[in-house]
């Protein structure tokens, strides 16, 4: 594993960053910071399948959704305690990846991306005919067993949780299997023809990946309190966590962070402004001028930024 | 001190002496500011705050309106409830949420404990949990009747209408695949066949993208129905455009949310006539007292684009939030415990030519309704039993005619019209 001590000052600085924010901001502020740390777990989870090994998710609400209706059903229906449900929730949910990954060992490309869209909408129509006494069918649930109250607590877990993921996922991706799984998504031809199994990798790819979606998905219902098949199986919540990821910056781990953060500011900041649906457009423009301007996203432009104050610093040095 | 600059702290604590003076109640809006519906809401709010500002405010403070829009999402609803929580930190707020956006933000109002009125979900489950956990849900209120009350109405319809008047004893359900479609077409099967004797034959579940239902209507007429229950939320003027230009030899009745506004004809491109939906009230072609008359032409003068007429939910803003806040003056503020009480008392009677015809009540905590045997608290006083004179009617059945008219025909006390079917379908 390649680690740098600049690695360690700079994770520890963010961690420290992350948890003085409350000191610093509104409430109202926080508990847009919370929805922008869960989208940053779903964007990092998206990234380690489809950044990595190229193989193209449509169907990531499909996972997020097993492991949210799995834990919001486990604690409601059948009063298992959270501790135990959220666990169960994340076994769930890579079972779900399993089935996802099925579809890899034949096809790619956009091939895979539609397949995976359609575990999505099968999903959606799927919990609200099977046992809607269980699911709540077509509204969903409402009431479901929150961890935290108010936006403080709120925002210390979702932000622990979202360091939890981001970090061990950049240390995952540090290691020889993170590499190998970014040549997959390179040239799985030339993987292969190092010897490699990539039916091993990427089976190991869409099980992290599920496991960091499970978990999110699990912890993200037990913030909301309720759960419906239309905020979760829905093309506009994969759009933006495809988006976040992109903008973010595709193949690492704060770039989705980044992405997840640019974009839930983004549209609660326009919000007074533009309290209608003009706020969608602004935002969709924005994105797109963003990922035209610059398609390895904001983590490249930040990356550039310093390079030039560097190169900048190192100028004046020498003068 | 440095005296040229004391004009400006002179004016700096002015502006603070007139701020304090001219401190507002913040009233917050969440629902969808795109929709017909959510825009009825919205705006009825607006005319009851202006009306209510030109008499002086509430408490003696003006009350200010904050808009949230949900775009109709569960997860924005969400966030919306938190930024008029957290970010606005308003006093009381007004929805014209559907179901599921509702439900999603429930929580968030147990939380934060904000008196609240939904104007447009009827989702019964809501009542249910009031009655399960009335401490944390005791700030909410919902001032349209329950669909438990749709359901029993339209129960009454296809019993003394469509089975003994028309003859129909088979239906088939059209239902587009959404919550809300769904759930209705749950209630017509549980509730239509055993109670009133018409037997659900088949339904067919339609994607709301769908543009052509030639087919649909084709499997519609092979299915041996007398008749079609249409469920249909969204763009529901393409359904029933298609019934009428197909002229589908079969009557079709149910619940079109596109028909429950005035621009139905318009949108049709003046192909609506015999469309007939469930409509809460006050619908299109429903007789208004002077009261909600006078609404309307203000509503009318205000506003120019659509809705043009605002639908139910506008009206139920409308005496909502003046409803909301009588109740502070009476409890002096929006304490959760004393605006509570104060909200449960409030009762608006509205006559129409000496006799009940709208009331904007709540049931009391533990009245119970004669005809479910049940208890709806904070739920709209709603009168599901002849004569209609305890509360308002659940909804009422209107119909479009084929000259662009409109009518409500059901019940017979607010009927203005006859229910038939339109001339290419055979009697």
């Amino acid at each position: 594993m390649n680690l740098r001590w600049t690695h360690v000052v700079m994770w520890l600085a963010f961690v420290a960053l992350m948890f003085a924010i409350p000191e610093f901001v509104s409430k109202g502020t926080l508990r847009t910071l919370i929805f922008a740390n869960f989208l940053a777990i779903f964007a990092i989870s998206w990234d380690v399948l489809s950044g990595r090994t190229g193989y193209i998710s449509f169907g990531h609400p499909f996972l997020i959704g097993i492991g949210a209706y799995t834990s919001a059903i486990l604690t409601k229906r059948f009063d298992v305690p959270i501790e135990f449900a959220i666990p169960a929730a994340v076994v769930m949910t890579m079972i779900g990846g399993i089935i996802v990954f099925l579809p890899a060992l034949r096809i790619k490309g956009s091939y895979f991306a539609l397949v995976t869209l359609a575990f999505m909408e099968l999903m959606y129509q799927l919990v609200q005919v099977i046992r809607p006494d269980l699911t709540g069918g077509t509204r969903g649930m409402s009431g479901v067993q929150t961890l935290t109250r108010g936006a403080v607590n709120g925002y210390y877990l979702s932000v622990s949780l979202m360091l939890a993921v981001a970090l061990s996922m950049w240390l995952l991706m540090r290691t020889q299997l993170g590499t190998a799984l970014s040549a997959v998504g390179m040239n799985e031809e030339s993987v292969r023809g190092s010897g490699l199994s990539t039916t091993k990798l990427k089976l190991f790819a869409f099980l992290t990946s599920a496991f960091v979606a499970g978990l999110g998905g699990a912890f993200y219902v037990h913030y909301l309190g309720s759960i419906a098949p239309r905020a979760l199986f829905d093309i506009n919540f994969l759009f933006t966590i495809i988006v976040a990821a992109l903008i973010g910056g595709a193949s690492t781990i704060i770039g989705p962070v980044i992405g997840a953060f640019f974009l839930t500011f983004l549209l609660e900041y326009l919000r007074p402004y533009l309290p209608g649906a003009e706020r969608y457009f602004i935002y969709g423009l924005i994105a797109l001028l963003l990922y035209m301007y610059e398609p390895k996203g904001l983590i490249a432009l930040i990356d550039k930024g310093w390079q030039r104050l560097r190169g900048a610093a190192d100028r004046k040095e020498t003068v | 001190m440095n005296f040229k600059k004391s004009p400006l702290l002179m004016a700096l604590g002015l502006a603070a002496m007139t701020t304090a003076a001219t401190a507002e109640i913040k009233v917050g809006f969440i629902g969808s500011t795109s929709s017909d519906t959510g825009l009825s809401t919205l705006r009825g709010a607006e005319i009851a705050i202006e009306e209510l500002n030109a008499k002086g405010g509430v408490l003696g403070q003006k009350i200010e309106l904050v808009k949230a829009d949900t775009a109709e999402d569960p997860t924005e609803g969400v966030k919306a409830y938190e930024y008029l929580a957290e970010t606005e930190e308003v006093d009381f707020i007004i929805s014209g949420s559907i179901d599921d956006v509702s439900l999603g933000w429930l929580p968030r109002m147990q939380e934060f404990q904000i008196p609240t009125l939904d104007t447009w979900t009827s989702y019964v489950g809501i009542i249910d949990m009031i009655v399960e956990d009335y401490d944390s849900m005791k700030p909410y209120f919902m001032n349209i009747a329950s669909d438990e009350a749709l359901a029993t109405l339209y129960i009454d319809f296809g019993k003394d209408v469509l089975k003994e008047k028309m003859g129909w004893e088979k239906v088939i359900i059209l239902q587009e695949d959404t919550a809300f479609g769904g759930a209705i077409a749950g209630l017509v099967t549980e509730a239509l066949a055993p109670n009133a004797g018409i037997e659900v034959v088949d339904t067919i579940v339609y994607d709301i993208t769908t543009n052509d239902f030639a087919p649909l209507f084709s499997r519609a007429q092979d299915s041996g129905a007398d008749f079609i229950y249409l469920v249909s939320s969204v763009n529901s003027q393409v359904v029933s455009s298609q019934y009428v230009k197909l002229q589908v030899p079969m009557g079709m009745t149910g619940v079109n949310v596109a028909a429950l506004g005035q621009e139905f004809w318009e949108d049709t491109g003046g192909a609506g006539g015999g469309i007939s939906t469930l409509s809460p009230v006050p619908s299109v072609g429903f007789r208004l007292d002077p009261v909600s008359q006078a609404f309307v032409d203000t509503y009318q003068a205000k506003y120019k684009s659509r809705p043009v007429m605002p639908h139910f939910n506008g009206f139920n803003a409308y005496h909502g939030v003046k409803q909301a806040m009588a109740a502070a003056e009476e409890a002096g503020g929006f304490n959760n415990t004393t605006w509570v009480t104060a909200m449960e008392k409030q009762d608006l009677k509205l006559d129409l030519d000496g006799e009940p015809w709208l009331r904007y009540g709540f049931w009391g905590n533990d009245e119970v309704e004669p005809r479910t045997g049940r208890t709806y608290p904070h739920n709209a006083r709603f009168d599901i039993t002849e004569p209609y004179e305890d509360g308002s009617p659940s909804m009422v059945v209107i119909q479009w005619y084929e000259d662009g008219s409109s009518a409500v025909v059901y019940p017979e006390k607010y009927a203005t019209g006859e229910f038939t079917v339109p001339s290419w379908v055979k009697k």
